[in-house]
Formats: C-alpha cells, sequence, structure tokens
C-alpha cells in the first residue's frame, strides 16, 4: 500500500497542477502584449467565402496596422447556437454578421450598438439602409441586397414543348398550367416546379393582394390569402406540375443544389436571386430569373428587395471604434469589394458596385441586370421583421405541409398557423 | 434509486483475514474508503469543477424567462405549467420520442448481440466483418448522413429503385409523415456498432475454463449458450439496456442533420430534444428548454430506476455469489 | 482464431457446414450495411457537378479532383486539421481510460460510505440533454479565459465526467470473479496493485472498449470543438469539413465527401488497432 499511496499523492498533485495550470493559462483577449487590438469578427459560409473574407481581413490589417481582426467562422446551421451562447458568456465579438430574421432578436435585446454617424453610408440606398434601422437606431449596416424570384431552366422548358412565359403579365394560374405542361410535354422526365414555404413567397402573394405580412407585433395576413395561397400548391400537385407532397417535402429540406432546378429535373423554382450562381453550378444550365406571377389586377407585384446580410457591433464591445472602422472597410472599399464582390449579396454601396461590376460571375451580372429592370416595380424594402420571426419558416412549412398532406384541412391549418405566429412574435 | 447497482461486497470468511465486526474489520473498511476515496478524486474534482455547476444552473434558469442574450428572470413554475397545459407540440414530441425509443432500442440490441454472436468467433475473416458492421457507426454525426439516407429512402432512393422491380411504386419514405420517423428508427438501428462492439467485448471476458468446466461435466452448446453465456453476459445487456434507453431519449443529431433541423415534414420526426434546442437556440427561450430538460431527466431518471430495480431478478455478477 | 477451444454456441452450430453460406449471408448483409458509404466514395470520385445530376453508384467518370481541391481548399492544408483533430482526440483518450478507470474500479470493488449515493450521481449526470448545459459551461470555461484552447474538450475527460466509461468498466469489473482480487489479497497486495496487477490486465477488452469509443466520439464531436475551438488556426476535422457547406448557396459537396473519406481514415485505423485487443483477458483463462 505504501507505494500505492506514493502513487496517489501523485496522482492528485497532477490533477490540481492541471486544474491550476488550465485556469491561469489561456489567451488573454481585447488587448495583445504590443498593443495591438483584437477584433473579433462572427461570421458563417462555406470554404468560398471563409478565403475572401481572410484576404479582406488582411487588407484591413494592412490598412489599420495595430488592428488584428479574428475571423470566427461557424457553419449556418450551428451559427445562432454558437452566437447566442457567446453572447450568453459576455464574449459577443466584436463584429456580427446577422440576416434580417435574426436581426430584431438581438437588436431588441440590447446586444447590438448604434451605428449611426460611425459607418459611412452615404451611398447606400437610404430605403434599403433603413431596413438595418430600429426605432432610429442604426443597429446594422447591409452588406448586399436580394429578391426573392422565379428561376427558370429555359432549354428545359422548351425541351418540354412549352413556352416561356411573359412574366410581366403572368398570373398564378399561368404559372400553374406551364407547370403542368411541363411535366406532361417531357412525359414526366422532368417536373414543372418544386414547392416552396418561403415566407417571402407568401409575403409577396399578400402583398399582391393588399396585405401587409407583418403590422406591427402581429401578422397582417388573413387566413383567406393563406387558404388561396395553399390552393396554389395544391393545384401544382394535383396537376402534376409538382412533385407530391411527400417528395415535396423530401427535397424541400435539402440545398439548392439538391434541388429539382439544381439536377435538371425541374424547370423552375422560387429562390433568393443570389441564389442563381449556385444553381446554375449545379445543374450545370445557364438559368434565368422571371418576375413572380401575379394576381390577375394586382396592383403591385409584391417583389422587394431585402438585404441578403448584415454587418453590425455588439453593444459591448471594448473596441467600438476599430468596429466600426472594420464594417465601414468590408461595406465602403471598393478593395474589400473587389475580393468579396457578390458572396455577400450584390454590393449594397452603389460606390463598390459601380467598381466591381465588371468583374462579377455571370450568374450575378444576370442578377444584377434583373434587379435593374425590375427597379420600378419593387416595393419597398420591409422592415425587419419582429422578434420571434426566425422560426416563421419553421411555423409556415409545418402547417403547410399538414396541408399538402391532407392532415388538417386549410381552414384549421390557416387559423392555427396565424394563431401560432402571432404568439411567436407577440414580444 | 440504485439499489442493487452497485457491487455489495460480499462478505464470505477468507482465510487469514478476520470476518466483518472485529476492530480489524473497522480499521480495515475505513482503510478500503479512504482508498476508494482516493481512487474517485479525479471523478469528484470533475464533479465539483465541471460537472455540478452546469446542472445546477440549468436547474435554476427553468424557473426563469431566459433568452440567453439577456438576464434571465425568475417566473417560477411558469415553464413547467405552460408545457403541461398550452404546448401540444411538447406532447406529441414526447409520443415521437417514445415510439422511437420502444421500436429502435430492443431492435438494435438484438440485431448488436446476434452480430456479436456470430462474429465472436469461428469463421476466418471474423475481423473484417466486425470492421464492415462497425463502419456505419462510424459515421454517426456526419453531414453527409443526410444524404446518405435519402439516396436510401427518398422518393428516388434505393428502396424504390428495388420494389420496383417488383412492380411496386414506393412512397417518399424520408418525405412522408407517417414513414419518416421509421426511416429514422432503421438508421438508429444501422449504427448498431458500438453495442455491437460491446457485447463482443463482454463475450471475450467470460473465462473460458467455465465452458471447459461445463463441457467436462457434459452440458451441451444450447446448454453452454443457455447456463453460461447468458447469464454471465447479463451485466453487458444491462449496460447496454440502460446506457442505450438515455442516449436514445436524448436522440438529437440524426434527426436534426436528416429533417435539415427541422423535425419535419409535419412534426413527425420532431425529438423531444429537437424541439428543446429549438426552443432554446431558435426560439430564444433557454428557459423553457431548461424545464423541458429537467423534465426528461426526471423521465429518463425514473426508467432507470425501474431498470435497476429489476436488474435484481435477471442480471448476475461474477461479484456476488 | 480458429485455434480456439471454445465450442461454437449452438444457435449457429447447424451452419457449421455450411460455411460458405454463413461468409455469403455475411458478404451480403455487408454490402447492405455499406450502401451508403460506397455512394459516398463513389460520389468522391466524380466530377463534383455530376454528384447529384448522375447520383447512380457506378461514376461514369472518376476523378481524384475532389481529393486534391479539397485537401487545399481551405486555410491550411487538411492534414492541418487532421493533426488538430488527432492531438485533442489522443489526450481525450488517454485521460478517459485513465480516470475512468479508477473511477470504476472504486464502484465497482471497493465499499465506501454514500457509494450508492455517488453512484446515482454519476448516472444522473449524463441524463440531462446537453443543450442546457452547453451554456453554463461556456461561461465557465470563458470566465476562466479558456476559449481557444484544449482545456475545454480535454479537461473534462481528465476528471473523468464521461459517466458512460465509469459505468461500462463498472459493468466489466463486475463480470471478473472476486476471487481474484481474493487471492491477490492474500498475497499482501494492496488496493493500488489489485488494481494495475489483476483488475486491470483483465479488463483489456474493456479498456480497448473505452479507447475505441473515446477515440471515435472525440474524433466526431462538432458542437464542443466549433464552440471553443473556433479559430480557423484551431479548426478541427469536423468543422473543416463543415466549411464545404453552405445551405444558403453552393456548397463543395466533392471535396467534402472526399475530405469526409479522408478523416474516417484514421478513425478506422484506430478501431482496426484497437479491435485487436478485444481478446479474451489473458488471466481469465488459466483460472480453474
Amino acid at each position: 500500500m505504501s507505494s500505492g499511496k506514493k502513487t496517489w499523492s501523485a496522482t492528485l498533485l497532477a490533477t490540481t497542477v492541471l486544474v491550476v495550470t488550465a485556469a491561469c493559462g489561456g489567451a488573454g483577449g481585447g488587448e495583445g502584449a504590443d498593443g495591438t487590438v483584437k477584433l473579433r469578427f462572427a461570421y458563417w459560409g462555406s470554404d468560398a467565402r471563409q478565403k475572401m473574407t481572410e484576404e479582406a481581413i488582411k487588407k484591413f490589417e494592412a490598412k489599420n496596422p495595430g488592428v488584428d481582426v479574428e475571423g470566427e467562422f461557424s457553419d449556418w446551421a450551428s451559427y445562432y447556437e454558437t452566437l447566442s451562447t457567446k453572447v450568453a458568456g459576455s464574449d459577443a465579438p466584436d463584429v456580427i454578421s446577422l440576416e434580417i430574421r435574426g436581426l430584431r432578436e438581438y437588436a431588441d435585446r440590447g446586444t447590438l450598438a448604434d451605428l449611426a454617424g460611425k459607418v459611412d453610408t452615404a451611398d447606400l440606398d437610404a430605403k434599403v439602409l433603413a431596413t438595418g434601422a430600429i426605432d432610429g437606431k442604426q443597429f446594422a449596416v447591409p452588406t448586399g441586397v436580394n429578391a426573392f424570384s422565379l428561376l427558370v431552366n429555359p432549354a428545359l422548358v422548351e425541351r418540354s414543348k412549352a413556352e416561356l412565359p411573359d412574366d410581366t403579365q403572368w398570373t398564378w394560374d399561368d404559372y400553374v398550367e406551364l407547370a403542368a405542361r411541363i411535366t406532361s410535354g417531357s412525359g414526366g422526365e422532368v417536373t414543372g416546379t418544386q414547392l416552396s414555404w418561403n415566407p417571402a413567397y407568401l409575403q409577396i402573394y399578400a402583398t399582391q393582394k393588399g396585405e401587409p405580412f407583418y403590422e406591427g407585433n402581429r401578422l397582417g395576413l388573413s387566413p383567406e390569402t393563406v387558404k388561396e395561397w395553399w390552393a396554389i400548391m395544391q393545384n401544382l400537385i394535383r396537376t402534376k406540375g409538382a412533385p407530391d407532397a411527400a417528395k415535396s417535402s423530401e427535397i424541400g429540406a435539402t440545398s439548392i443544389d439538391q434541388s429539382l432546378l439544381g439536377t435538371n429535373s425541374g424547370a423552375m423554382g422560387m429562390w433568393w436571386s443570389n441564389q442563381l450562381g449556385a444553381a446554375a453550378k449545379a445543374s450545370g444550365g445557364q438559368l434565368d430569373l422571371l418576375r413572380m406571377p401575379k394576381l390577375s389586377g394586382a396592383a403591385s407585384g409584391g417583389m422587394f428587395l431585402q438585404p441578403a446580410m448584415f454587418y453590425s457591433a455588439s453593444s459591448t464591445t471594448g473596441h467600438a471604434a476599430e468596429a466600426a472602422a472594420f464594417i465601414d472597410f468590408m461595406i465602403n472599399d471598393p478593395e474589400a469589394g473587389q475580393i468579396i464582390l457578390s458572396d455577400r449579396g450584390l454590393p449594397a454601396s452603389s460606390k463598390v458596385l459601380a467598381a466591381v461590376r465588371d468583374k462579377l460571375p455571370e450568374a450575378d451580372k444576370k442578377t444584377l441586370a434583373f434587379l435593374d429592370e425590375t427597379k420600378g416595380e419593387l416595393t419597398d424594402p420591409p422592415a425587419a421583421p419582429p422578434k420571434g420571426a426566425s422560426a416563421m419558416e419553421d411555423i409556415l412549412t409545418r402547417y403547410s405541409e399538414e396541408v399538402m398532406f391532407g392532415r388538417m384541412t386549410p381552414d384549421d391549418a390557416a387559423q392555427k398557423f396565424i394563431t401560432e405566429a402571432n404568439a411567436s412574435i407577440a414580444g | 434509486m440504485a439499489e442493487v447497482s452497485v457491487a455489495v461486497k460480499p462478505r464470505r470468511a477468507v482465510p487469514g483475514r478476520p470476518v466483518r465486526g472485529g476492530p480489524r474489520a473497522t480499521r480495515r473498511s475505513r482503510r478500503e474508503a479512504r482508498a476508494a476515496y482516493l481512487f474517485l478524486a479525479p471523478w469528484f474534482a470533475g464533479l465539483l469543477v465541471i460537472t455540478i455547476g452546469p446542472i445546477v444552473a440549468s436547474l435554476y434558469l427553468s424557473f426563469t424567462d431566459y433568452s440567453l442574450l439577456e438576464e434571465a428572470r425568475w417566473v417560477g413554475f411558469d415553464n413547467y405549467v405552460r408545457m403541461f397545459t398550452e404546448d401540444s407540440r411538447f406532447l406529441s414530441s414526447l409520443k415521437v420520442t417514445t415510439v422511437y425509443v420502444v421500436v429502435s432500442v430492443p431492435l438494435q440490441l438484438a440485431f448488436a448481440l446476434a452480430l456479436a454472436l456470430v462474429l465472436d468467433r469461428g469463421l476466418r475473416g471474423l475481423s473484417i466483418y466486425r470492421s464492415i458492421f462497425y463502419l456505419p457507426s462510424l459515421l454517426g454525426g456526419s453531414v453527409a448522413i443526410a444524404i446518405l439516407w435519402r439516396k436510401v429512402f427518398g422518393a428516388d432512393g434505393l428502396v424504390n429503385a428495388v420494389l420496383s422491380v417488383f412492380g411496386i411504386q414506393g412512397p417518399g419514405w424520408v418525405g412522408d409523415p407517417d414513414t419518416a420517423l421509421g426511416t429514422l428508427i432503421l438508421l438508429h438501428v444501422w449504427t448498431f456498432g458500438a453495442p455491437m462492439i460491446i457485447f463482443l467485448a463482454g463475450l471475450r471476458q467470460i473465462p473460458a475454463s467455465y465452458y471447459e468446466a461445463a463441457a467436462v461435466d457434459g452440458a451441451g452448446p444450447l446448454r453452454q449458450f443457455r447456463s453460461i453465456t447468458v447469464p454471465l453476459l447479463t451485466p453487458i445487456i444491462f449496460f447496454n439496456l440502460v446506457l442505450e434507453l438515455i442516449k436514445s431519449f436524448q436522440s438529437f443529431t440524426q434527426a436534426f442533420i436528416v429533417s435539415g433541423g427541422k423535425g419535419g415534414p409535419a412534426d413527425s420526426t420532431l425529438f423531444y430534444t429537437l424541439y428543446l434546442y429549438l426552443q432554446g437556440f431558435k426560439n430564444y427561450d433557454m428557459g423553457y428548454a431548461a424545464a423541458m430538460a429537467w423534465v426528461l431527466l426526471l423521465i429518463i431518471a425514473g426508467l432507470t430506476g425501474v431498470n435497476f430495480l429489476a436488474s435484481k431478478y435477471w442480471v448476475f455478477y461474477g461479484d456476488t455469489k | 482464431m480458429a485455434t480456439r477451444s471454445r465450442p461454437i454456441p449452438a444457435l449457429f452450430r447447424p451452419l457449421r457446414g455450411g460455411r460458405v453460406v454463413r461468409h455469403v449471408l455475411l458478404i451480403g448483409f455487408g454490402l447492405v450495411m455499406l450502401y451508403p458509404l460506397l455512394w459516398m466514395i463513389s460520389s468522391s470520385l466524380k466530377p463534383e457537378e455530376l454528384i447529384f445530376r448522375q447520383p447512380g453508384l457506378w461514376p461514369g467518370e472518376v476523378t481524384l479532383e475532389n481529393y486534391t481541391e479539397g485537401w487545399y481548399a481551405l486555410k491550411h492544408p487538411f492534414g492541418y486539421y487532421l493533426w488538430n483533430s488527432a492531438v485533442v482526440t489522443g489526450l481525450s483518450v488517454v485521460a478517459n481510460l485513465v480516470a475512468c478507470s479508477l473511477a470504476a474500479y472504486a464502484f465497482a470493488r471497493l465499499d465506501f460510505p454514500l457509494k450508492r449515493l455517488w453512484f446515482a450521481i454519476m448516472l444522473g449526470t449524463i441524463m440531462l440533454p446537453h443543450h442546457v448545459t452547453i451554456v453554463p459551461q461556456y461561461i465557465m470555461f470563458s470566465e476562466l479565459d479558456l476559449i481557444n484552447t484544449i482545456w475545454p474538450l480535454v479537461m473534462p475527460k481528465v476528471l473523468a465526467t464521461d459517466a458512460f466509461f465509469v459505468f461500462l468498466m463498472v459493468q466489466f469489473i463486475r463480470t471478473l470473479p472476486r476471487e481474484l482480487d481474493e487471492a491477490a489479497e492474500i498475497d499482501g497486495a494492496g488496493y493500488w496493485r489489485i488494481f494495475v496487477r489483476v483488475v486491470m490486465p483483465l479488463c483489456l477488452p474493456a479498456l480497448a472498449t473505452t479507447a475505441i469509443f473515446t477515440f471515435i466520439w472525440t474524433w466526431n464531436d462538432f458542437l464542443s470543438q466549433l464552440l471553443y475551438l473556433n479559430n480557423p488556426d484551431n479548426f478541427t476535422v469536423t468543422v473543416a469539413l463543415r466549411t464545404f457547406l453552405d445551405a444558403s448557396s453552393d456548397s463543395s459537396w466533392g471535396p467534402m465527401f472526399a475530405m469526409s473519406i479522408v478523416a474516417l481514415g484514421p478513425i478506422f485505423g484506430f478501431f482496426l488497432a484497437g479491435q485487436k485487443y478485444l481478446i479474451r483477458g489473458v488471466a481469465t483463462t488459466g483460472l480453474k
């Protein structure tokens, strides 16, 4: 036992030493020994974005000696989880990327700093910029813009002996009919379109009916609108213009590169305009953007611009000036623009956009042309949705699937959807 | 709860050592206790430094309204009341999880045990088979699983391709609310590697001398299997049962990955912990999530307790006679 | 392996003559089990744009492009992340082997006050879904200034917080006949010597199991590695793999599949090495 005792004392000692060194070790945050400021920048995305971002950061550091920017990267699925955990641990990154659904979750809870007057926003479209402002405070600066639109593969439409519509005046009925014709014309080889449960889609439809999606902290939608909207999708399934409910929900859970359009087994689909590049790359064909169909007699097409992403600064950062300078660089500096191009949406700054216009990839040039062409028809960018809206897509998808599978009547589901959505965004 | 969970040291007279009760025995048991606490020192340190704090914190948070981004606000039993009176998704997630556990755990364990027995010995190249059967478990929570699973059970997947040979048009198993949970159960069974390995290790730990002795006594193979293999393996079967129950009640990753983080279609794969996660991190209601966690803890602890009580009747330990 | 003296359980005896049948069944079953994996391997060899457009098992066109591209796609070559993972995983395996077997021996063989309570608490610690303890734990490690160090990942293992393995070893130790300890005790061995010389060698299968699982689970663990090692210089394999994917835009599926296969290499290798130790403990065979 005596040898055992010795071993034990040693083990205990080792454990203690370990805990103590662990407690003392670790890199101190904030300021480095040489007086450089360490700035933490949180973002999500892919390997390509990571590379571009690192490159842009290097540029920034070269221009701002004394600032060391450290990118904190996460994949999209875990982004908000890691971000909120860091905020909860009083360890918020200095510069935070957000998208519009998450904006008010953070802004309304005092997590973000007012950037008004700290970042130069002179070259940004005022209405787009306003989406990042809440109660007069500029909590976030948009990086670039997007429009929810219809993506189409013209070659597949033609091969299915159908014709591309005149998208300035096509109706929802035309859309359903075209989808059905593509499926039948191709002998089932190509499906007309695939379903989408993106709230932006419902928002466009509601605008055509003259209803806002959000009205303060409530939904502005009527149950009738939701039911009519579902009827479009039910018609698509019935006429085989879209796959049956089961396959639709299977595809719906995947990314754009596995979509019908992306795999050349479908001719249409609805996505954000900056996803055109990804879809085109996946399909290997030429894809185009179309205006969304309209209700006959609708005053407005309902399409709108929305920031693809925002930069914001933590309200607790000890380096507010450096954080603002970094955001300013990422938004306004053409050199950053040359690196990032359209990765975070078509640049919001008109100056940067003009500088990189010719360098954009083919798909993005197309998107740009489309947005220029439809500019006059777009409605004002909607304000950031209320706190709780990040769950909206999940809620909408769930009730939509209940209806498509026939497990709920549209009446019942519309009521329940509105009740649950209202509860979620009530405050 | 752990009535029989821990070895009760048999007090049998060992030559040269007095039976319990004498003064030397007290000294001995004190010595033994001291040794035990030394052996447990790292574990105690871990409990104190790493484990207990977060557990107690989560209990406290379950009585608060906590968004993660603001300070927690005490709300008493609100979260618990809301869970059982207003939240139909809570109950449906509990139902989904229960079905999953009740079906997949016995299935997976039976599978694992059967293959462990086949792969224990008697065939050339067994280690290769073992490795092959373990491979799926290595993929575990890989994001690729979501795609691979659709390749098998999707509308255009392998299963339907096989069915179409027989002229049957199969549904999209992954996308249909009636069958989606079934595919996740199969996914769980598919990754039977971990319990299989534990069974194998257990089989290897049974002293060969027992079989030799039994063979000398004229016991046939069936008899040997029944009266040596099964009884001596019961602690391991029991371990697998307890742990698989705990683990599958907490199943998260696979449902999260396959359903794209939503628990769809139409909530048919909304596992309990997936719902908890969505509440905590997507709806910014960590207080509610913590309350859900503690309800789950009570459920699992209750089940485990029953398990331990029942184990008295069927689990045999080599250290008690 | 063929020289084993132990008879085959009766259950499988009837098949003894039909070895070939058994092999055929096992191989067939193995192929079904492996279909998804084979698909992944085949996809990693296809030109990236064809992965979803030509989803069949046989690649029409074979290329190693995904491997070369994936290896160099990130800030560091992929080997860098393999090394990071290996460090975290290796330390975790060693720590778990030592710490968990110590605790397990005490629970399985020694008598001490409040034993049942401590045991129940130990089991209780794995019953809480980790999502709710992540935040308090992060706060703790952040207060200690340990973010972006390996301590938040390794320290829990050093301190035996993985109750799964403690319980696993308890169960294994308890299958061992106690006569062995007692014999050693008569020979004058203390608890430490019994632990090191008698119990541990007999637990080789259990130790191998612990090592294998710790290795695999730590290697595959994602969230805590993402949370605690979020600087691109500290990324581990699982975190690096996720960076190939982007839910909203185009993902690099080809490189992702290719590097997933590469990342499977070490765990599969470790498994192959470890399973050799799933052998009968030496001493048990000698016991009469």
